[in-house]
């Protein structure tokens, strides 16, 4: 198409208006895939791809990202995904949960965040 | 009893919505601090926006909100207008005076709605937004213990120090402690001693859980913009290690602050408290994350 267009231009005015058929492919942020690349403890190394819009972890047997240690609560941390952003809450925990070494109750995540969950480390990715 | 402080907006001066403020944040001050249902809003830049949407989501809506301004400037009043909270029925909005008739906060506020700069007059709003007053800077509100403190800035400017139950913040930006300590700026190496910090600023924020404070600059940016109503980072963190601070929170970030500049500033100040023995959390202000005291 872009060949196209250019011996077109060379074949008539160069100054005519030329309409093109190019538009943007983006891969918009609400399209992509929440991940966690899991570092330290359990489990680990693996990494995690978000599915749906809730993603529980804990040591509980229904969380979807499970760990037996005992620093963790059953249902420690939970991430939901809403629009473009991800957001990781403390979920009442033991413990509490790390953003970047500062222990916080929620958090709209940025691509290599750090999250500690007792002694389990995971990288947030997004995707 | 639970505390929250959640960051709506984090940086100073002019939003700045790019590429490497995207961790951060763009928009300009705004803080929400929650005593139990007691819901203060520090400052009304842009970032009080996204407050005001989400404000509308939460069950139940909260009915009744606090207002605490610092000062005049715009990017700490400029969001007011766009906040969704101020249309709608049955929402009341006390902006606080420091004294009794003291109206000029929420003439602040009211005066940027009229038709030259904004097509909504206050008058017209479906909230009610009322004047109230602290009394000779001071008042319990629901239960919260509030304080008003002047801090040094062009033009005026005050902090406001929150406590219940044990629980303390204290938001002080739009400071420049460099002068305020009696302009004894000496040193700008790390290894330096701790510098000299205004005492009066220490005891309101003593033992503080939280202490949001202005270090819009780091050593080499305060000097070039010196009298300009901002701190050193390292000043600030002075401010926190003698206060016996338990987290210190890095606010009113330049508008030339990156991503990766903050997360630089918050090591080297991480750093410096850990060089003087102080067993305190710093971090820098980031939009969208919630603390819970």
């Amino acid at each position: 198409m872009m060949a196209y267009i250019f011996n077109y231009m060379k074949e008539v005015d160069a100054t005519a208006i030329i309409i093109s058929t190019a538009r943007a492919r983006r891969r918009h942020r609400d399209t992509r895939r929440h991940s966690l690349e899991q570092i330290e403890g359990d489990g680990s190394p693996r990494v995690i791809l978000l599915e749906g819009d809730e993603l529980i972890i804990g040591r509980g047997n229904d969380a979807q990202v499970r760990l037996t240690s005992k620093s963790v609560s059953r249902h420690h941390a939970i991430l939901r995904v809403r629009g473009t952003d991800c957001t990781l809450y403390d979920n009442n925990s033991n413990n509490g949960v790390f953003l970047n070494g500062v222990k916080v109750h929620s958090a709209v995540l940025r691509d290599g965040d750090a999250i500690l969950v007792g002694d389990n480390e995971f990288i947030y990715g997004e995707g | 009893m639970a505390a929250f402080v959640k960051f709506w907006g984090t940086r100073g001066s002019i939003p700045t919505p790019s590429s490497w403020t995207r961790v951060y944040g763009g928009n300009t001050s705004c803080v929400e601090v929650r005593f139990d249902d007691a819901l203060f809003v520090c400052d009304a830049g842009s970032g009080i926006r996204e407050l005001g949407k989400d404000l509308l989501t939460r069950k139940p809506v909260p009915k009744e909100l606090h207002f605490l301004i610092t000062h005049a400037h715009w990017d700490h009043i400029q969001g007011f207008p766009f906040f969704a909270p101020l249309y709608v029925p049955g929402m009341k909005i006390r902006v606080y005076g420091r004294h009794a008739g003291d109206d000029s906060p929420y003439r602040l506020l009211s005066g940027q709605m009229t038709s030259n700069y904004f097509p909504v007059s206050l008058r017209d709003v479906d909230s009610r937004v009322v004047p109230d007053y602290l009394h000779e800077g001071k008042r319990d509100i629901q239960g919260v213990r509030v304080s008003a403190f002047a801090l040094n800035h062009p033009g005026g400017c005050f902090g406001y120090c929150l406590s219940k139950d044990g629980k303390k913040v204290v938001y002080a930006t739009d400071n420049e402690l460099e002068i305020q300590a009696g302009d004894v700026f000496p040193d700008q190496t790390d290894s330096g001693p701790l510098r000299k910090m205004p005492q009066e600023l220490i005891e309101l924020a003593r033992d503080a859980d939280l202490l949001i404070a202005d270090a819009q600059y780091d050593d080499e940016g305060y000097v070039a913009r010196r009298a300009w109503g901002h701190s050193s980072c390292f000043s600030a963190t002075d401010l926190a290690i003698q206060a016996k601070v338990k987290h210190l929170v890095l606010f009113h970030h330049d508008p030339e602050d990156t991503d990766r500049g903050l997360d630089q500033k918050v090591l080297d100040c991480q750093h410096r408290a850990t060089r003087h023995g102080a067993p305190m959390v710093v971090s820098a202000a980031r939009e969208g994350v919630e603390l819970k005291l």
